[in-house]
């Protein structure tokens, strides 16, 4: 299968008074597409940090990411942004809807960036919100929904500009469990449905076992890759040769 | 993004914050008002100046002269130091001057005194001869009922000015209105006088002692000389008197009387046939020019810009000059001065507004902290966010800009009318807003509202996308 995210040899040191802290020492991996994957982690182990780069929002001090066989480590601030709305979709772990919008309106912002019309944006953005569920509650500001309608929205925003790659921080961080396997489910069946590739980053080992691959890194390392494929979840662990 | 929009998103995130955009708003719509207002009142001294200057002549009139056949100015005018032209003006030169480039017109005034009798009342006259589209282009604000001479009729018609009245004084006693301070009780507009003209011949006739006894030997009688020299008395009667009354509304034309040229000059000739009539030059001998010689020229430019250039060449031509356009000049710097005076105290507030344009711009940016960089991490080109802002500050002194003009629209009509009701001798209001101060203010009102705007955007632009995504 064809790698959609290519990091070689990545490092990110953050300076602390005289001493560097090592968020990131040194990350290799492919993610292929159409795959859904997850970095776990306990909260300092850098899994932000290896999100953030990937999605071109920081730059690593050393080492190359190359999406779709662009490297964007080198990118100035506003060709980030470019490759960020061409081809990538977001969702937060606080939803981060814009609190003056309607459900429609927040979902269709990303087109609105690309300059789509508003008639062809509004369109595509309610078959978006059909698809999450959420048909009831198009006119919905985010303050009149619930934590997972939100959600939802956010799950419908990140695709609704058909990228290739969804980045998703702690997608279900501030919801209830009951909630979360609903969005969970949803994002899963979403990336199966239409062959998108995402990237999960959560400390939860239990929302792990949704994705077909599971990092693990500590302290900066991916210590494991677990790899699960096809319906029965089938367990090959193997041990992350360290660099 | 599309412009729609961006100015959708900015206008809905002005409308969040509405007490705040009202505050803001208010303070551009008092800097607006405050600039258009002060600006306007020297726009309104300078359009009463044009006025003024139109009375007088308007800003496109040359006055042409030439050599003064009196000797008297002659002096004069040396006393100045200022070159004496040797050149008369004559029908050729009026003719010449129109063929001149620039000219619109070029028309001959004589002027000459005379005397005005009426009952027991005598007075002189400044008299001013002048064409028919001469006087026309001067404006005279006439009574009702008043009309210019009319160029074809057989008698002299006059105008007065509304103060030549005070002209007149009691024959007898030779008292006038400063000394008895009453206006003689005359009716110009109805009333007809005797105009004389050859003022020689009347004092000569009127004191024939003196008369006789100045005269030479072997004259046969007072009576016989006197009738023989008697001056024709014209009887004339008025066309038109000038709006005004007769003591307090100076105009530049106050104190003359008009009349057409030709029935004046017919008028003169017959008068004083085989003689020099006053004023017109002699020769070594005594005896007349052939040719008429105007008192001056008045020329009008086609356009003000002209006039300069214009006044420069008929100079070069070897003529006096005298135009509005130096006063004009000169006045023009001053106003310019006043204006910026004015302009710079509303100027002042403008700018305090600026700053809380500002100020609201930078407390929205921190607010919106996190929504800026959702933003970003979405898509939001750098280049959008700051023209979103960029557009909210914008807005805010178009809002301003156009509040304030309506604002000060309403001040200039209440100042206009609180001092018509006094008369201060200023023609026209003395607040004038023109179109363009609207739209120049107004566009400034946006700019400064962009300007206060821009490094609020730009931090905006700046801001870290990470801080939307870091989870608190």
């Amino acid at each position: 299968m064809k790698s959609v995210i290519q990091v070689n040899d990545l490092y990110k040191l953050y300076r602390v008074g005289d001493s560097y802290v090592r968020a990131l020492d040194g990350v290799s991996f492919e993610i292929r597409e159409g795959e859904f994957c997850a970095i776990v982690g306990t909260s300092g182990s850098g899994k932000s940090t290896l999100l953030n780069m990937l999605a071109g929002l920081e730059k690593p001090t050393k080492g190359e990411v190359i999406i779709d066989g662009h490297h964007i480590e080198g990118l100035k601030e506003d060709e980030l942004v470019r490759f960020r709305r061409e081809n990538v979709g977001f969702i937060f772990q606080s939803f981060h809807l814009i609190g003056t919008m309607d459900a429609v309106e927040n979902v269709a912002l990303p087109l609105t960036f690309r300059g789509v019309a508003r008639r062809i944006r509004t369109e595509k953005a309610e078959r978006m919100l059909d698809m999450v569920s959420l048909s009831r509650h198009k006119k919905h500001l985010p303050n009149q929904m619930s934590g997972g309608q939100q959600q939802r929205v956010g799950v419908a925003r990140a695709l609704v500009s058909d990228p290739r790659i969804i980045f998703a921080d702690e997608p279900t961080g501030n919801l209830d469990s009951h909630t979360s396997e609903d969005v969970m489910n949803l994002m899963k069946r979403v990336v199966q449905e239409q062959g998108r590739t995402l990237v999960m980053v959560t400390h939860d080992d239990h929302l792990a076992e949704y994705a077909d691959r599971v990092f693990h890194i500590i302290d900066g390392r991916i210590v494991k890759i677990e790899e699960r494929t096809g319906a029965a979840p089938r367990r090959k662990e193997r041990e992350h040769e360290s660099i | 993004m599309r412009w729609s929009d961006l100015l959708r998103m900015s206008i809905s995130s002005l409308k969040r914050r509405r007490l705040r955009t009202f505050l803001t708003v208010l303070g551009v719509v008092i800097g607006t008002a405050s600039i258009v207002v002060m600006i306007s009142l020297g726009l309104g001294l300078q359009q009463s100046m044009y006025e003024e200057v139109e009375q007088n002549g308007g800003t496109t009139s040359l006055t042409v002269t030439g050599k003064q056949a009196n000797d008297m100015y002659m002096y004069a005018a040396m006393a100045e130091g200022e070159e004496q032209s040797d050149k008369y003006i004559t029908d050729e030169v009026i003719e010449e001057l129109r063929g001149l480039e620039h000219v619109k017109s070029a028309n001959p005034v004589l002027n000459v005194s005379a005397i005005a009798l009426k009952g027991g009342y005598m007075a002189y006259i400044n008299l001013y001869g002048m064409s028919a589209e001469e006087l026309e282009s001067r404006n005279f604000e006439l009574k009702p009922g008043g009309r210019l001479p009319d160029p074809d009729s057989q008698e002299l018609e006059l105008v007065y000015g509304n103060m030549v009245i005070q002209d007149f004084m009691e024959e007898s006693t030779g008292k006038g209105y400063w000394e008895t301070g009453e206006l003689p009780d005359i009716d110009l507009e109805h009333d007809s006088v005797f105009l004389i003209l050859d003022q020689d011949g009347y004092f000569a006739s009127q004191d024939t002692v003196s008369a006789g006894m100045s005269e030479a030997a072997g004259e046969t009688g007072p009576e016989t000389s006197g009738q023989k020299k008697a001056p024709k008395k014209y009887v004339v009667r008025a066309s038109g008197v000038m709006e005004g009354d007769g003591i307090n509304d100076y105009n530049a034309n106050s104190w003359s009387v008009f009349c057409d040229i030709d029935i004046l000059k017919s008028c003169l000739q017959k008068e004083f046939r085989g003689r020099a009539i006053p004023g017109q030059p002699t020769t070594q001998s005594g005896k007349p020019y052939k040719q008429f010689v105007y008192t001056s020229a008045s020329v009008q430019a086609d356009d003000m810009e002209h006039v300069e250039e214009l006044t420069t060449t008929i100079r070069s031509l070897g003529y006096d000059v005298t135009s509005n356009i130096e006063y004009i000049n000169s006045m023009k710097k001053q106003f310019a001065m006043v204006q910026a005076v004015l302009g710079g105290i509303g100027a002042v507030s403008l700018f305090v507004a600026a700053i809380g344009i500002a100020n609201t711009m930078m407390m929205s940016i921190y607010e919106r902290t996190k929504e800026i960089g959702v933003m970003k991490v979405i898509g939001c080109g750098l280049k959008n966010i700051r023209q979103m802002f960029l557009l909210e500050a914008g807005f805010i002194g178009f809002m301003g800009g156009i509040v304030g003009n309506l604002l000060s629209l309403l001040m200039s009509v209440v100042i206009n009318a609180l001092v018509s009701g006094q008369s201060m001798g200023i023609g026209g209001s003395l607040s004038y807003i023109p179109v363009w101060l609207v739209g120049a203010s107004l566009v400034f009102a946006v700019l400064v509202g962009m300007a206060a705007g821009y490094f609020p955007a730009l931090r905006a632009m700046k801001l870290s996308p990470l801080a939307a995504i870091r989870n608190e």
